[in-house]
């Protein structure tokens, strides 16, 4: 393991240090004293576990594709952005926009994650295990949500495909957007999904939400539903 | 963008140690607003403080000359001393501040009372943080709390004016610090113009200490008059504000404007990133951001209990 003090360093510098120890072969990355700074862990493509000893600011381990980032308090904005593989763990809460436009890889936090979570997912996996904030899941394409605890208005508004798991109560749907029943295939994916939490999915009354497919294709007959879409 | 914090003391203590506080907070958000930095403070009760600003650069020696001679045809001046644009003056508390602050304006076009009240002081200038404590030394300042605001200008101009917090004119003591933009700003600009209500600055935030100040005025409770702000303010926005015994904030409804708040037994910090959190205060705690449309107010422990 090699510890990097982020204390007194640029957000530059401590990249190039975890560049540096990625490169010398490390495979476990500790960085004391992170300062919730924005930015840090990002572009990372080896298969390295990066710890980070504190909060994280904006855009923590975006476009990584392969490592584990943990985070030992809270993260800010745009949680691992356009990850591509890899996964990151927050034991805090999560700011706007956790896991945005992820492609693959896991993200899992273990506090409440602010609006707007899982937005434009390309596929992958958020686990939450509190709350989420509202619009979460917009306009997701692909990949999985699993919220065990409420989420707030806009639910999976205007989603293309993917389906997001609630475990608590649904302040408000999104347009298009669906409750269907949870299947024993979707219990298996849940009690694997919530492994990391030590969680068991029944323990929730999870629903699942999917999309109507209404807004896929433009029918000028159906102009109502885009009058309240758009 | 901009920075905003807000600092509250909850120990009673630490009144030593608020200026080096509100300036790590405010430091560690500079990136965010190189505009120009600026601090609402509250310290001990002391008659009525004002801060005039009496022209532009170093400021108008005739000017502030005239002013402190206007001050003292109406009131007992206990100190008065010049601070780069300012004139710092105080007075033993009248019956009439708000009409003192308006014959000190009324003498020139090119004064302005930037900060009025029995405890609070507010200074800003164009630059850094770093560059408000070289001038002012804010970071010696002793208080129980205050506001801070680090300006990034996206529509009206650079100058100390137009810098933040804004002492609200209409109520001594209050000040208010925002980080976003207030959309309905014109109509209800023109609403209390109409009223009689004056307008310092073209910036938009300047609305915010009008209306708190307006409803209060009429006997809503601070945390009232927050809670009301997220309804009939539009716009994404969030902002600080402080009273001479209380601190808040307000988060617009979509929450689309960052804000991290840290509320222990020791002391309520607020800031629109968690960094200046964690650089000021350490790691010690629990800092979350709230919702969308959240207000929420504190007061201090020692004066609560005084009364």
């Amino acid at each position: 393991m090699q510890t990097i003090d982020a204390g007194g360093k640029t957000t530059r510098e401590v990249n190039a240090a975890i560049r540096e120890a990625i490169a010398a072969g490390a495979d476990t990355i500790r960085v004391t004293n992170p300062e919730a700074r924005h930015n840090l862990g990002v572009g990372l493509l080896a298969r390295v576990r990066l710890i980070l000893e504190g909060s994280a600011g904006y855009y923590c381990g975006g476009m990584i594709d392969g490592p584990t980032v943990e985070v030992r308090g809270n993260a800010g904005w745009g949680l691992a952005e356009c990850m591509m593989a890899g996964t990151v763990v927050v034991d805090g809460h999560a700011g706007n926009g956790a896991a945005a436009s992820i492609r693959g890889g896991t993200v899992v936090v273990r506090g409440n994650a602010a609006a707007r979570a899982g937005i434009a997912m390309k596929g992958g996996l958020l686990v939450v295990a509190g709350s989420v904030g509202y619009m979460t899941g917009f306009m997701m394409q692909r990949g999985t949500i699993v919220v065990c605890g409420d989420a707030d208005e806009a639910l999976a508004d205007s989603m293309y495909e993917g389906r997001v798991f609630v475990g608590g109560k649904i302040a408000e749907l999104g347009n298009d957007a669906l409750v269907k029943e949870v299947t024993a295939e979707d219990r298996d994916f849940l009690r694997a999904a919530l492994a990391p939490l030590e969680a068991s999915p029944d323990r929730y009354d999870f629903k699942k939400v999917e999309s109507g497919r209404r807004l896929w294709n433009f029918d000028k007959k159906e102009l109502d539903i885009w009058k309240a879409a758009l | 963008m901009c920075g905003i914090v807000g600092y509250l003391d909850q120990t009673g203590g630490g009144r030593g140690r608020l200026g080096q506080t509100m300036l790590a907070l405010l430091s560690a958000l500079g990136c965010r607003g190189p505009d120009s930095a600026g601090v609402a403070m509250y310290g001990d009760p002391r008659g009525l403080v004002l801060w005039i600003k009496v022209g532009d650069g170093d400021g108008d020696a005739a000017l502030a000359e005239r002013v402190a001679a206007e001050i003292r045809t109406g009131a007992s001046v206990l100190h008065a001393d010049r601070r780069g644009p300012y004139l710092r003056v105080v007075v033993e508390g009248g019956p009439d501040p708000l009409g003192l602050a308006r014959a000190v304006e009324g003498l020139d076009a090119a004064v302005e009372v930037v900060s009025l009240g029995r405890r609070l002081e507010v200074v800003k200038q164009v630059g850094s943080p770093e560059n408000l404590d070289r001038t002012f030394g804010i970071s010696r300042f002793q208080g129980t709390h205050g506001i801070g605001h680090a300006r990034l200008s996206t529509e009206s101009i650079v100058d100390l004016s137009h810098s933040q917090p804004f002492w609200a004119h209409g109520l001594p003591d209050l000040a208010v610090a925002h980080n976003g933009h207030i959309t309905n700003y014109h109509k209800m600009r023109r609403r209390y113009e109409t009223q009689g209500v004056r307008f310092y600055t073209g910036n938009d935030s300047e609305i915010i200490g009008v209306y708190l100040a307006e409803r209060m005025a009429r006997g809503d409770a601070f945390e009232d008059a927050l809670q009301a702000s997220l309804r009939d303010l539009d716009g994404s926005f969030c902002y600080v504000a402080a009273t001479a015994d209380g601190l808040g904030y307000a988060k617009d409804p979509f929450g689309l404007k960052p804000l991290i708040v840290a509320d222990t037994d020791a002391f309520v910090a607020i800031a629109t990133e968690e960094v200046a959190l964690r650089r000021a205060l350490g790691t010690g705690f629990a800092a979350v951001e709230p919702g969308a449309r959240r207000a929420q107010a504190w007061r201090l422990p020692a004066l609560a209990a005084a009364r």
